[in-house]
């Protein structure tokens, strides 16, 4: 089990009296009373109870309640592998800044006072995670509405200034919400550094090095970069206010759409988090094809990462043998799912679709032929003086570093600390296949790379290990849990049955209610551990969804390993550390 | 507990390695090979790669033909159905469905004798997510999700579906995608540029 | 005065010769590039335009010609636009020293297919390729950006380092030869019937990395580094302004460079007369062309070192290696002849 033991807690409460434990299912936390305790709690918790690892940090807002919003850190002991939540009331939007005990507190609590507005005792400096500087409003308040406050006049938008109204219904409004202008985002870009080296290098929003719109600001010596700052939000969507909105199965494709190179295990780790809450048991055949399909995501998601990395260091050819390689799971699952990239193939309580007919057969063809690749791959590159000396002793993150900043997945591992949701916490097959996690030991570009290696040759072997149980398994076998009331019947059975399509109306129309309760549940996802929070309150959507981003906290690391390295170093480990925009900003 | 792989980290060349530049020839030797490989590529706008039957493309409808599913049935007499039209029955299920509603405009109108007409059934493709809910949704099997996926338009209403262009869609989708098996590409033959040669069980 | 209305028509062709086919040549590499790239790549290159893309450099440089001309803010307008031409020039000035082929008769008259027979002819390569960083240099102050600075300053950290290598490298050869004049290089290649690449391995791998790192190939095109710095030096310059700069150092570079090594270290056009009166001509551009593929074969397989590992390699490695060498050779050539 991932939570807690109640040994553990026991200890807790017997050296903190002011604090209550509650125990759900799949949540265990410890509420803080008051607010000024929480540094000792916290101090305490990581320094005797070893919960080290800081995973989260979010806000929930209660507008009804007195002190209107709870703080809420997520632990982990890296060493029994037990979580534990804790929660506290901010005391006048106030609460004390945790980024001395957990370094990766700080971008959290920024994020935190960007939706917010909340303030942070000791984190004076505190910036905006996404919006620019000069924004008024705080999104992710529950009296933000969701489309934002249309202030703006547009016309560019809609195309009535043409003289066009056809069809008038289709014209979005001219009001819209406000846009930044540049003046204001120079703004921000001036705000976030004070100069101390010879010339400050703007290394994006759009550059070829960052692997997407991300804003990087070196401040160099030379070559050598001396500080440096990451301006985020270019692709921030606000994917938390829209869950709150939308009932629990039309966030499905959304989340393919945060970390759009591994949109399966995305929505493996959301839709696991909605059946922990609602309790819905997947049957065996969904778990497996799951799997498979999270497996394949993984080589094609570490595909990509080691066309890209091996492009940003020059090698120009591994790029186009990797997408070789991509390609084809594309048609995997562009023939399962019916879309390449974005697939929203997996539903609440199963799988949208039973398997195509030669699914099984193309993707042992393809696991068959991988391994030579993955030969082929290596030879280019393992071995290689250049890419030895590119990647060796450059940007090490230490063991400390992987706890304090939160960083998990390949980024964690090759620090060596075995973190793997998959064996902590089985979910879907995982525990019924067969599979080792690579660790590495110095934490450099080398040993990541190095481990996302490995772990695609595991996950080769995890694909395998599915089919075989894919091939014995009878083909009628069900492959959604369509008992369940919270979970859409097929749409055969929609057609053919007059219960499933009142369901299937009702669960359209209203939303299945859940239960009350709090969810934290993740899934291990290529970049490492995505997380989903839910906070129910019974009702047909997640009062509050937290999405706990790996990309954005594996990527807060960054400016401090990069110090001191040049700038050559600093494109070697963004390849390593391999964050997505979409889920960075989310 | 966890089975863990410490990773066997070779980092350094050996003398005989570096001095002769082995590990470059490996790499040579590599590209080389890859050369003499035949290209994989589809030249796209003269090759063109069929969508397999699940592709999730422009939105169609299904029209009113006699193979509608016993949910139809059950209500078609409630319906001023022609043959050859749209089989939507303005139940609003797709636009419920959707993530982002407002992107449907959906109108229906009584006739004198009572039946319910579908006037209007626009989407507004430029907010589409292509999730596919909506088809999903349909309880009577109308609505669907064709193979065109090239949707590039010069202005934005036109981006903008109505009836009688789904209709058209639909119409060629029952008979050219709807009755395939449903395998996990259309064609092999298109395939295998990029495969070779794979092997079928069935 | 018969003889030199004659000489200044035969200097006047082999100008114009050279030119047209080194400009034709440089564009046509393009195409033998992206060709071999491609099929390197499992793809297949450029096919559209004629066929077998034959047609695409000149699409190509239609398309850069009719670019709208962009200037960007706050450039020194002089040096941007000679930073254009002092990357071609000393890139073209390079042929006036290569010999094409062995010397034939016309009209009684013995013409040598060598635009300039300098007898120091290999001292003349070192120095436009030296030249060679001003364009670069000039092309990244003049651009007013960061990226173009820390891309030009990269080059000519790389060239002042790597020209002392090859300095060296190619002065053992000559040691062996002699002579600093192509022809006599060749001819004594010829006429001991072994090349120099057999006494001088250690040499022409120096060679050949200074050859890379001069013309900006990987794994040495730091100062390109599109991941790191967009293109480097040129990424301020637009249309044919943009293309003259790779056509210079990519492939005119390359391609004389690689003509020189040939000379240097292959026999230059010794080969068994197999293909009739122009054999000579066509060993010389098998040759090179060979040594192009092994470059273009390297580029797009290898990754690309850190402007710091390239210094030090060519300071700390190379450069002791190529003293041990010369001062090698020179006992050797000492006590042997």
């Amino acid at each position: 089990m991932p939570w807690a033991s109640k040994d553990t807690l026991e200890r807790i409460k017997h050296s903190f009296r002011q604090i209550n434990i509650d125990i759900q299912p799949h949540f265990v936390c410890i509420n803080v009373e008051d607010t000024k305790d929480i540094t000792n709690i916290l101090k305490h918790l990581k320094d005797v109870e070893d919960f080290r690892y800081f995973i989260d940090f979010h806000v929930i807002d209660f507008p009804k309640e007195k002190d209107r919003f709870l703080g809420q850190y997520i632990l982990v002991n890296p060493y029994t592998f037990e979580r534990l939540a804790v929660k506290v009331w901010f005391k006048n939007n106030k609460l004390p800044t945790a980024k001395e005990i957990f370094a990766g507190a700080k971008w959290a609590e920024r994020e935190a006072y960007d939706m917010f507005g909340v303030e942070f005792e000791g984190h004076e400096d505190v910036k905006r995670m996404f919006m620019w500087e000069d924004y008024k409003y705080f999104p992710l308040r529950k009296d933000f509405p969701l489309g934002g406050i249309p202030e703006q006049k547009l016309p560019s938008l809609t195309e009535v200034l043409e003289g066009n109204t056809m069809p008038p219904s289709h014209d979005y409004d001219i009001m819209h919400t406000y846009v930044p202008t540049i003046k204001e985002i120079e703004k921000t870009e001036k705000s976030r550094i004070t100069k101390r080296g010879q010339l400050v290098l703007n290394w994006g929003p759009l550059h070829p090095g960052t692997h997407g719109t991300m804003w990087f600001l070196f401040d160099l010596e030379g070559e050598h970069i001396i500080q440096t700052d990451v301006i985020l939000g270019q692709l921030h969507r606000g994917m938390e206010k829209i869950a709150e909105n939308i009932h629990y199965f039309q966030f499905l494709p959304y989340t393919d759409r945060m970390d759009y190179l591994s949109a399966v295990c995305n929505e493996l780790s959301y839709v696991q988090a909605v059946e922990k809450l609602a309790n819905i048991e997947v049957p065996l055949k969904a778990r497996y094809i799951r799997t498979m399909f999270a497996e394949l995501q993984r080589i094609n998601s570490h595909l990509l990462w080691l066309g890209t990395g091996a492009l940003d260091l020059g090698a120009l050819t591994v790029f186009l043998y990797a997408f070789r390689e991509r390609e084809k799971i594309m048609d995997i699952i562009e023939g399962n799912a019916g879309f390449r990239l974005t697939s929203a193939f997996l539903r609440i309580g199963g799988v949208h679709y039973d398997l195509a007919k030669g699914t099984l057969e193309v993707a042992k063809y393809f696991v068959k032929d991988f391994y030579s690749k993955l030969k082929e791959y290596h030879g280019l590159l393992t071995r290689n003086r250049i890419w030895l000396k590119r990647t060796k002793d450059v940007g090490v993150i230490t063991q400390e570093d992987v706890y304090q900043y939160g960083l998990t997945g390949p980024v964690a591992r090759g620090s060596g600390v075995a973190y793997d949701m998959r064996k902590i916490d089985p979910y879907a097959a995982y525990d019924l296949v067969d599979f080792d996690i690579p660790v590495g030991d110095i934490g450099d570009v080398y040993d990541r790379y190095l481990v996302r290696m490995e772990e695609m040759y595991q996950s080769a072997r995890i694909v395998e290990q599915c089919i075989e149980a894919l091939e014995k398994m009878p083909e009628n076998e069900p492959y959604v849990n369509k008992k369940h009331p919270a979970v859409i019947p097929p749409k055969e059975d929609v057609f053919n049955d007059l219960e499933d399509m009142v369901k299937s109306f009702r669960i359209v129309v209203h939303g299945e209610n859940m239960p009350k309760g709090e969810v934290y549940s993740s899934g291990e996802n290529p970049r490492g551990e995505l997380g989903f929070y839910i906070y129910s309150i019974g009702k047909s959507s997640p009062y509050r969804l937290r999405i706990r981003s790996c990309s954005f906290y594996n990527l807060s690391v960054f400016p401090k390993v990069i110090e001191k390295h040049t700038i050559s170093d600093a494109v070697a480990l963004l390849g390593s550390i391999d964050p997505v925009v979409g889920e960075t900003d989310r | 507990m966890i089975k863990l792989k410490r990773l066997r980290r070779d980092d350094s060349l050996g003398p005989l390695e570096s001095v002769l530049f082995l590990d470059f020839i490996k790499g040579l030797t590599i590209t080389m090979k890859n050369l003499l490989r035949k290209p994989i590529t589809t030249q796209y706008p003269k090759e063109k790669i069929t969508p397999p039957k699940r592709f999730r493309g422009k939105h169609g409808h299904f029209v009113y033909d006699g193979t509608e599913p016993p949910s139809l049935q059950a209500i078609q007499g409630f319906m001023s159905f022609e043959k050859g039209k749209s089989r939507c029955v303005a139940c609003y299920m797709c636009q419920t469905a959707c993530p982002m509603p407002t992107l449907f405009r959906i109108e229906a109108v009584q006739m004198p004798d009572g039946t319910k007409k579908v006037v209007r059934f626009d989407m507004n493709l430029l907010n589409c997510l292509f999730c596919g809910l909506c088809v999903d949704a349909c309880p009577v099997e109308c609505l669907t999700m064709s193979d065109i996926h090239e949707m590039a338009v010069y202005r934005r209403s036109q981006a903008v579906i109505h009836m009688d262009d789904m209709e058209k869609i639909g119409a060629t989708n029952a008979k050219t995608v709807r009755e395939l098996p449903d395998r996990i590409w259309r064609n092999d033959k298109e395939r295998e540029t990029l495969w070779g040669k794979v092997k079928w069980n069935f | 005065m018969n003889d030199m209305i004659f000489t200044a028509i035969v200097i006047a062709v082999k100008i114009l010769v050279v030119l047209a086919v080194t400009l034709g040549l440089g564009a046509y590499l393009t195409w033998y590039e992206r060709k071999f790239a491609g099929h390197l790549q499992a793809r297949r290159g450029p096919t559209v335009v004629g066929p077998f893309g034959l047609l695409q450099p000149l699409a190509d440089g239609l398309k850069l010609m009719t670019k709208a001309p962009i200037l960007p803010k706050g450039i020194d307008t002089k040096l941007y636009y000679m930073a254009i031409m002092m990357a071609l020039v000393p890139a073209i000035m390079l042929f006036a020293v290569v010999p094409f082929g062995p010397s034939f008769k016309i009209m009684g008259h013995e013409v040598k297919p060598i635009v300039a027979n300098l007898n120091i002819a290999i001292l003349y390569v070192f120095a436009m390729g030296s030249m060679a960083a001003y364009g670069t240099l000039f092309a990244g102050w003049a651009s007013n950006s960061k990226y173009a600075f820390i891309g030009s300053l990269r080059k000519a950290a790389l060239i002042v380092s790597y020209e002392v290598v090859l300095g060296f490298a190619a002065l053992s050869v000559i040691l062996l030869a002699g002579s600093m004049n192509v022809f006599d290089i060749v001819d004594s290649q010829i006429k001991s019937g072994i090349w120099y690449i057999v006494y001088q391995p250690i040499s022409f791998v120096l060679f050949l990395f200074c050859l890379l790192a001069e013309s900006g190939r990987v794994p040495f095109d730091i100062q390109e580094a599109e991941a790191e710095l967009v293109t480097g030096y040129n990424v301020e310059y637009g249309g044919m302004k943009f293309g003259i700069f790779p056509l210079a150092e990519w492939y005119l570079n390359v391609l004389a460079l690689c003509a020189i090594a040939t000379v240097l270290y292959f026999g230059g056009w010794s080969g068994p007369h197999i293909f009739g009166p122009f054999s000579g001509f066509i060993w010389f551009l098998v040759k090179t062309f060979g040594l192009l593929f092994f470059v273009l074969w390297v580029h797009w397989t290898l990754p690309r070192y850190q402007a710091k590992d390239v210094v030090e390699f060519a300071w700390k490695y190379l450069l002791p290696i190529s003293i041990v060498n010369l001062v090698a050779t020179a006992f050797f050539v000492y006590f042997k002849g």
